[in-house]
């Protein structure tokens, strides 16, 4: 387009006088200049020529019946078929008077009768050049102009263009599907009122309001927008000010309805929670399941001291029905009484904590108490198992923040199936229950037995749901402590230490420390 | 017999329970021996005990049906009351079949568990006698010279004193000397007693 092949090539030159005579001569002038020349002796059709043909130059006689110059050139110029030529006036009149009228009424040039062939071709030659050149300035900007529609056109988001007073200049197809209305209704309304049913009371606190009149650039979601039918939609903008040579001039708004994307969020967010909830519920069913297989040494471990409160009862009365009883000795079984009770109700306690549903959420722990209670309470185990736990924990250990219910939970299972594997092994070495700090503040709880030890094959999938190595295992024990561990910003696996048996460990955050990455110590097995 | 000194053993991890149980007991007039594990009795065991063992299924380390089989091993008569928890039923039965003479169920009432010690004890020293009869009928059969002794076997088997004195090459006369010294040495007067006497031995005697 910008490339011209020959100067005068495409160029067309129309030349409009009532003379023969003049004409004819004016054609034989241009002739060898590689125009392409229309002729018209009469206003009209010279109009007629101009509006098919497009001519860059016209040269136009003043002088002429029906119709004169100026009219014709007035008209040529009304009409925006015809209207960027350049209108070069040819006439005997020389007076200043004709000549401003001429430029008045939209001429470019003017060449006085009797004219000098050169200058005619050198006229007619500058002006078909600037022509030339703005017609391919504006097909250029056409094209640009076009370019930028189609890409307002097809963005999917709503655009607009406010004044600084908030009346929309400009709205692409998308904001008319959004609002509902075409894009001439909202041309020319106000953004605020129309959109916005709180307009008229805060006038100063709505959004893009900062925009348009401080240059304040915004972005919010999840704002209330009325169409123009006053049904309400969320949606999230955009919102940049309009400068134009250093001066605010209003603010192009970008804008979506969100009720989709919100809607999904929504469902999204309530997977998650029943998510959340199911891992609650296997939580909880777990250690239900944990307690189902505990029941005989539970039952056990309650009767012990039932069985001490009655015989010391029975011992009390047979003191108490001699002639003088000895009352210190009355006194000091009546204690042993009182021991026992607090013993049964303290295992009742710890039972129904751990049952508790559902878990009570983070708390700060210290792991020395944590691991001892858990111990204890592994220990009704330990003696079915006929196995010894040993806790070493160092005693300026730092406080650990999660749930205490669910950690219990983990370091209980894993405790279980040590003694588990330890009884199968028929070893007489106990479970090794140790928690130290590693680094990244995490504290990090290992169950070390010198058990039957773990397959290869097992190993890889230990973590996985539903496999089980044991008889009667449903296969959700360490998944579950897995699922737990990690809702509490820790990491739960397994070692094979070197003299046999398995190492299990689980890490937990410090108190103040945000989250617990796995450590480095520890490359092989995290799961 | 009276000298005999019962003894009620107790043998239970859990402290409480084994302080309370041995208070009660010795309330009730008993003599009590407690023990905080299986091992620590199996050490302390002798063939002199008398009395009854109470004794915890469930204990950790060695539990009380092992403790039971090394008894049996070791000929101990004495008598075992197996105490269990709830759900320890088919524990106790196998208890039962290597001999326990009872089990009782925790929590328990003192006048059950009273009950079991007593016929317990009563059967341990109905045992006793009986095995100090043996002895003494094992003591006067040692005293037999071998002639004695062979003489011995023949008339429990029947024979007459006429074929004892054919088959062994000796007169009548002789047979019936030895004969009246067994007897005499075997502490009766008739035939039907004595052959009733090294009946109830001859287990014993069999394997020395």
């Amino acid at each position: 387009m910008t490339e011209v092949v020959s100067e005068n090539s495409e160029v067309t030159v129309l030349l409009v006088d009532d003379n023969p005579q003049n004409l004819k001569v004016l054609y034989e002038t241009l002739k060898d200049q590689d125009y392409r020349l229309l002729i018209a002796n009469e206003g009209e059709k010279a109009l007629d020529l101009a509006r098919r043909h497009q001519p860059e130059v016209v040269l136009l006689d003043i002088m002429m019946p029906e119709m004169d110059g100026y009219e014709v050139c007035e008209r040529l110029k009304a009409d925006p078929e015809a209207a960027d030529c350049a209108v070069v006036f040819l006439s005997a009149l020389d007076d200043l008077q004709a000549k401003v009228k001429g430029f008045a009424l939209g001429g470019a040039d003017y060449i006085s009768k009797p004219f000098q062939s050169q200058e005619v071709i050198a006229r007619v030659k500058t002006h078909a050049r600037v022509i030339r050149l703005e017609r391919e300035l504006q097909a250029r900007n056409r094209e640009l102009q076009g370019d930028q529609a189609r890409i307002l056109n097809s963005i999917s988001e709503g655009i607009y263009g406010l004044d600084e007073n908030g009346t929309i200049e400009f709205a692409n197809p998308a904001a008319a599907i959004i609002m509902r209305s075409p894009v001439e209704d909202l041309i020319g309304r106000n953004f605020f009122e129309t959109h916005f049913a709180t307009a008229s009371e805060c006038p100063d606190g709505l959004p893009v309001q900062a925009t348009c009149r401080l240059g304040v650039a915004e972005n919010q979601r999840d704002i209330r927008m009325l169409r123009a039918d006053e049904t309400g939609f969320p949606a999230e903008y955009r919102s940049t000010p309009k400068h134009e040579s250093d001066e605010l001039h209003g603010a192009v708004v970008v804008f979506r309805d969100i009720t989709t994307e919100l809607e999904s969020e929504h469902a999204l967010e309530e997977a998650r929670e029943l998510v959340q909830e199911q891992r609650h519920q296997l939580a909880h069913t777990s250690r239900l399941t944990t307690m189902g297989e505990m029941a005989a040494g539970v039952a056990h471990e309650v009767n012990q001291p039932l069985t001490a409160i009655a015989n010391y009862a029975r011992v009390s009365k047979r003191m108490m029905s001699v002639e003088s009883p000895n009352l210190n000795l009355l006194q000091e079984t009546l204690d042993k009484i009182e021991a026992q009770s607090h013993r049964a109700s303290e295992i009742i306690r710890r039972i129904r904590r751990f049952m508790k549903k559902p878990a009570t959420g983070k708390e700060v722990l210290s792991v020395s108490a944590l691991l001892e209670d858990t111990r204890q309470f592994a220990e009704v185990d330990a003696r079915n198992n006929d196995g010894a736990i040993e806790l070493v924990v160092p005693e300026d250990l730092p406080d650990i923040l999660a749930d205490p219910i669910q950690v219990q939970q983990v370091a209980l299972n894993l405790i279980r199936n040590a003694l588990e594997a330890t009884r199968a092994a028929e070893t007489a070495q106990p479970v090794e229950v140790s928690a130290r700090v590693v680094s990244e503040g995490c504290v990090r709880v290992e169950v070390r037995d010198h058990g039957v030890g773990l397959t290869e094959d097992a190993e890889e999938k230990l973590f996985l749901p539903f496999y089980t190595t044991k008889d009667e295992g449903m296969g959700i024990g360490l998944p579950t402590c897995r699922s737990l561990i990690q809702a509490q910003g820790g990491d739960i696996g397994f070692e094979r230490p070197e003299d046999g048996g398995a190492r299990f460990f689980f890490t937990l955050p410090v108190a103040n420390a945000p989250s617990c990455s796995p450590s480095d110590e520890t490359p092989s097995g995290v799961v | 017999m009276t000298d005999i000194q019962q003894t009620v053993y107790v043998v239970e991890d859990d402290e409480a329970v084994r302080d309370s149980l041995e208070l009660l007991l010795k309330s009730d007039e008993k003599i009590v021996k407690t023990y905080e594990n299986a091992a620590v009795f199996l050490k302390d065991y002798s063939e002199d005990m008398a009395g009854c063992i109470v004794l915890d299924i469930r204990m950790p380390g060695m539990d009380g049906m092992e403790l039971q089989k090394k008894l049996n091993d070791k000929h101990s008569i004495l008598p075992i009351i197996f105490v269990t928890g709830h759900g320890d039923v088919p524990m106790a039965v196998d208890a039962m079949k290597e001999g326990a003479v009872d089990f009782i169920q925790k929590p328990y009432r003192e006048e059950a568990l009273l009950e079991k010690i007593e016929a317990a004890l009563a059967q341990d020293l109905e045992q006793r006698k009986t095995l100090d009869e043996k002895q003494e009928i094992i003591r006067r059969i040692k005293s037999l010279t071998p002639r004695e002794h062979e003489i011995m076997d023949r008339m429990i088997e029947g024979q007459a004193n006429k074929v004892i004195a054919i088959e062994l090459e000796i007169s009548q006369r002789t047979v019936e000397i030895h004969r009246s010294r067994v007897m005499h040495k075997m502490g009766t007067h008739s035939l039907a007693h004595l052959v009733r006497m090294v009946l109830s031995v001859k287990n014993l005697i069999d394997a020395p």
